[in-house]
């Protein structure tokens, strides 16, 4: 079954939601977090016409999400779900709640400076649907635990600006939902004591029959002075948003509410278990008890409810196909002729929603600008179709060309990827690890650094002026030399050890390499010189490694042994800035050669001066795996290393030639 | 047809001067004010979005998730009515109130930018609310993103306090200690303390840090580049130290989700401000 259902705002606001069981608020930010801030699951940013079904489904530990999207309103809708249920129709579920959804509320959506939505009573129409969909699941495992709206009742009558937004709307909520919605489920039986959230449905629905007229009866007198205001609340919205539904028995029901209402509990339980016993009812069924004469008003609003939600769901389909008749066959040649004139005109002045024909001839400049920029040319297409997904259907401001606006998306699209989830302040990591604070139990130990990459990149290079920055700043480093296969590679490393010796002798730092010459087992070296280190009492290992090609398996394989014998506590990735669209390659492999639990933590981008303008590498670097830059390298000294800065990138990108 | 000088020379001034006379009408008779704003800033999960419900709502805050964009809502504060320390005003008619705009932004680390975006792009920022979760600020993983955040913010702002020309302001700020309800929750001396302490460190470890990319040689020691917080050359980061910039920084303690000790301390700062 169903664990929750929540239709929330891309400002965070959870608009209406419905829970079957507890669900930690925790799943569903990590799924925003990942399906839409870092946009981990692979996805291009998403669009709006997908339905549920062309959504990657988002798993957790236990459970399954399945969502859709709309984007022009900013909601999300997600249903929640045991992962070990395979609930085919959730699908449909999801792709039909949006709709309607949409079509109710979709006006108040779409007032600014207001997160109020008013939507109590959409819980009705969702259990139509659920009931619709849901034939195969049994009748009493649906109880829902709790069921909220925008806004909570406190108070009776408080209002805000004229609208009510609680008390009485919530108990009209509650009384209809309760009395009048004749679903066979436990539910109808409720107790409509307003605001209060019944504690355990449970019971109720094991609830003996007496049991439970002694219940109803109970809360009749309560119910039947918010009936009046229920049915007086629902002829105000169904102004604004029940369009099409048929009052058949409008006066009626207005008349006969004081008076049955006192003893409302027993027809409606009378009808209760008849529904219970028939199953779902039709129309058949409510002529038939209306005929006896013990009718409830809810027959006729279960019929009403889902002709209207079946009307909303046939005029979005037949909107749809109207639309994509309207695109096929053009308008005449004056409608025509019109048209490119307008759209000429608003291309110049702004105002202008785009389309995919608009957008189309744009995006392939934009692309090849940035395979220009060195950009690999996977990288660079899904950007510009993330982009180009995002703009479908927006409005140009004034005086704003459809390249401008790209020019714009493509910016904030570039700094949201390229910026790092978390602080990468290399200086704080180390200080909290070498020296704990003492209320946490950790014991002081040497933070380990260690860097790979390709043959040829400067692993050496970066490694000793990582070295130095580090020296500066006064820390006692240990270099171990991991390069146990290539001829020269200890030697190489000694000469930087002498020199960052002479260098920042008076600084105060102090550096010494650990070296087993060569043959060794890399893995091994690297854990000894851990361990040296921890006994005599160094800030830093610096590991270096071999290079090696990263689409050979023998030599990437070594790697997950490594990560698992030094424990580094970072690894960075030294990526050339040459390179070009094989950085993608590069990337993935070396992210993925550190075994399940491990991955990157950090790219270098190095020779970052010999290509000017053309930084692409590093787009494509983070593009493929989602780890930061962490340091780029721009000259040849050992002073010439930078923290990566978003801004700088994305100027660069996004320059003229 | 030989018109007089004096007919050009009228004729010539009417039609220079219509456009500009129109222009000056139009401008002075529309009074566009914006109202003053109020930035919701703060790591994510610090109860931000909540807040902003809660204030709107007036009752009880609607359950939220992860923002991803920012969002503003109108309010009204006063300061002379008879709910004035109280957020639930909605239907308080004593008292002037003044309209102002709250704005919520997403906390998310990638999403930073816009919100500091928000913060340098908003007109008339009137203060800014910091929100951070006391209960999660005892584990250092927690603090030290929180603090950072908290260190670009004030940075941000000392720059816009000390910069010379037309955008010059001097913007309060308030850390709202969040989740003062819950078990874990550090008291506010205690909230200060830490973030102290920590902004301290990173002031240190930024100042020993590598150069930022981009930054060319020529930069390098220029007053753009200098991002020193607070009193230069000080040993440790106090918030006092931001009043030299006309920086007033506040801690006070509150909670969204209960009664007591409730969100009504943190009101009444905003509403003073306004």
């Amino acid at each position: 079954m169903l664990d929750a259902f929540e239709v929330l705002t891309t400002s965070g606001v959870v608009l209406w939601s419905r829970s079957y069981a507890p669900v930690s608020p925790s799943i569903v930010n990590n799924f925003i977090a990942d399906t839409f801030i870092e946009e981990k699951t692979g996805s291009i940013a998403p669009s709006d016409s997908q339905s549920a079904a062309t959504n990657p489904a988002y798993r957790s530990d236990q459970h399954t999400l399945k969502w859709t999207f709309v984007k022009e309103l900013g909601l999300i809708f997600v249903v929640v779900y045991r992962s070990l249920l395979h609930l085919s129709w959730v699908d449909k579920l999801v792709d039909n709640i949006k709709t309607i959804f949409v079509e109710l509320y979709g006006e108040q959506l779409t007032k600014p400076h207001t997160t109020l939505v008013e939507c109590h009573s959409f819980g009705e129409y969702f259990d139509q649907q659920l009931q619709e969909l849901d034939k195969s699941s049994t009748v009493g495992s649906i109880n829902p635990i709790d069921d909220q709206g925008s806004s909570r009742p406190s108070a009776a009558g408080l209002t805000y600006r004229g609208r009510t937004i609680n008390g009485g709307a919530a108990a009209a909520q509650d009384t209809t939902s309760a009395d009048s919605t004749p679903v066979p489920t436990p539910n109808a039986s409720r107790p409509s004591t307003p605001g209060v959230v019944v504690a355990k449905a449970g019971p109720v629905a094991k609830m003996s029959r007496r049991a439970r007229k002694a219940h109803n009866s109970g809360s009749a007198p309560a119910s039947s002075g918010d009936e009046a205001l229920s049915s007086n609340r629902q002829k105000k919205s169904g102004k604004a948003t029940k369009k099409g539904r048929k009052w058949n028995a409008e006066g009626f029901a207005d008349e006969e509410d004081d008076d049955v209402q006192l003893d409302y509990s027993r027809p409606s339980l009378t009808s209760d278990s008849e529904a219970e016993a028939v199953g779902r009812s039709s129309a058949l069924d409510a002529v038939d008890s209306s005929t006896w004469g013990s009718t409830s008003k809810g027959k006729f609003i279960l019929k009403d409810l889902g002709d209207e939600v079946h009307d909303i769901l046939a005029s979005a389909q037949a909107q749809k196909a109207q639309k994509s008749a309207r695109s096929e066959t053009k308008t005449g040649l004056l409608g025509s002729g019109v048209n490119a004139i307008s759209g000429l005109f608003r291309n110049v002045v702004g105002g202008k929603t785009l389309t995919k024909e608009d957008l189309d001839k744009a995006m392939k400049g934009m692309e090849e600008h940035l395979l220009r920029k060195n950009v690999a040319r996977e990288a660079a297409v899904r950007l510009c179709e993330g982009v180009e997904k995002e703009l479908i259907g927006v409005k140009t401001g004034n005086f704003e060309s459809i390249n401008a606006k790209i020019q714009s998306a493509m910016e904030s699209s570039l700094t949201k990827m390229l910026t790092p989830t978390s602080s990468l302040d290399l200086l704080r990591e180390i200080d909290s690890i070498t020296s704990p604070p003492a209320t946490s139990l950790r014991k002081a130990r040497p933070y380990v650094i260690s860097i790979v990459g390709v043959n040829g990149v400067g692993k050496s290079t970066n490694l000793s002026k990582i070295c130095f920055f580090l020296l500066q700043n006064k820390y006692k480093v240990l270099i171990a030399a991991g390069d146990t296969f290539r001829s020269g590679a200890v030697e190489q490393l000694a000469v930087h050890v002498r020199n960052l010796k002479e260098l920042t002798a008076r600084e105060g730092g102090r550096v010494e390499l650990y070296q087993k010459g060569y043959g060794k087992d890399a893995a091994a070296v690297a854990k000894d010189a851990v361990n040296h280190a921890a006994q005599e009492g160094y800030d830093v290992v610096l590991i270096d490694t071999a290079g090696r090609r990263h689409n050979d398996q023998r030599l990437m394989s070594s790697l997950e042994k490594f990560a698992k014998f030094a424990q580094p506590d970072k690894i960075l990735m030294v990526g050339e800035a040459l390179v070009g669209t094989d950085s993608v390659a590069q990337a993935r492999n070396f992210n993925a050669a550190f075994g399940s639990d491990r991955a990157l933590d950090g790219f270098i981008i190095s020779k970052c001066d010999t290509v000017g303008d053309m930084v692409g590498t590093l787009v494509s670097l983070v593009h493929a795996t989602n780890v930061p830059v962490v340091f780029v390298g721009v000259g040849q000294h050992y002073s010439d290393l930078r923290n990566f800065s978003v801004k700088w990138a994305v100027e660069k990108l996004l320059s003229g030639n | 047809m030989t018109p007089s000088l004096p007919v050009i020379v009228i004729g010539i001034i009417l039609i220079l001067g219509a456009p500009i006379l129109l222009h000056l009408l139009l401008s002075s008779s529309s009074t566009y004010t914006t109202p003053p704003s109020v930035l919701l800033l703060g790591p994510d999960n610090a109860g931000k979005t909540a807040l902003l419900t809660l204030f709107e709502r007036g009752s009880q805050p609607a359950a939220t998730h992860t923002s991803q964009v920012a969002h503003s809502i109108e309010l009204n504060a006063s300061t002379d009515s008879v709910t004035r320390s109280s957020f639930r005003n909605h239907d308080d008619a004593t008292g002037t109130h003044t309209k102002f705009f709250l704005v919520d932004t997403p906390g998310h680390g990638k999403l930073r930018n816009v919100a500091m975006g928000r913060l340098a792009r908003t007109e008339k920022v009137k203060a800014v609310v910091f929100m951070v979760d006391a209960a999660a600020l005892g584990e250092h993983d927690i603090l030290a993103p929180t603090a950072a955040y908290l260190y670009d913010v004030l940075l941000f702002l000392q720059k816009k306090a000390t910069s010379k020309g037309k955008d010059k302001a001097s913007i309060p700020v308030l850390i709202a200690a969040n989740k003062m309800d819950l078990f874990t929750a550090l008291p506010a001396t205690m909230v200060k303390s830490h973030l102290e302490v920590e902004l301290s460190r990173i002031r240190a470890s930024r100042s020993k840090g590598l150069l930022d990319s981009g930054v060319g040689m020529d930069d390098v020691g220029s007053e753009e580049q200098d991002g020193w917080l607070g009193e230069y050359g000080s040993e440790k980061f106090t918030f006092q130290q931001m009043g030299e910039f006309d920086i007033n920084v506040e801690v006070l303690p509150g909670s969204v989700l209960t009664e007591e000790p409730g969100a009504d301390k943190w009101w009444w700062w905003i509403a003073q401000r306004i």
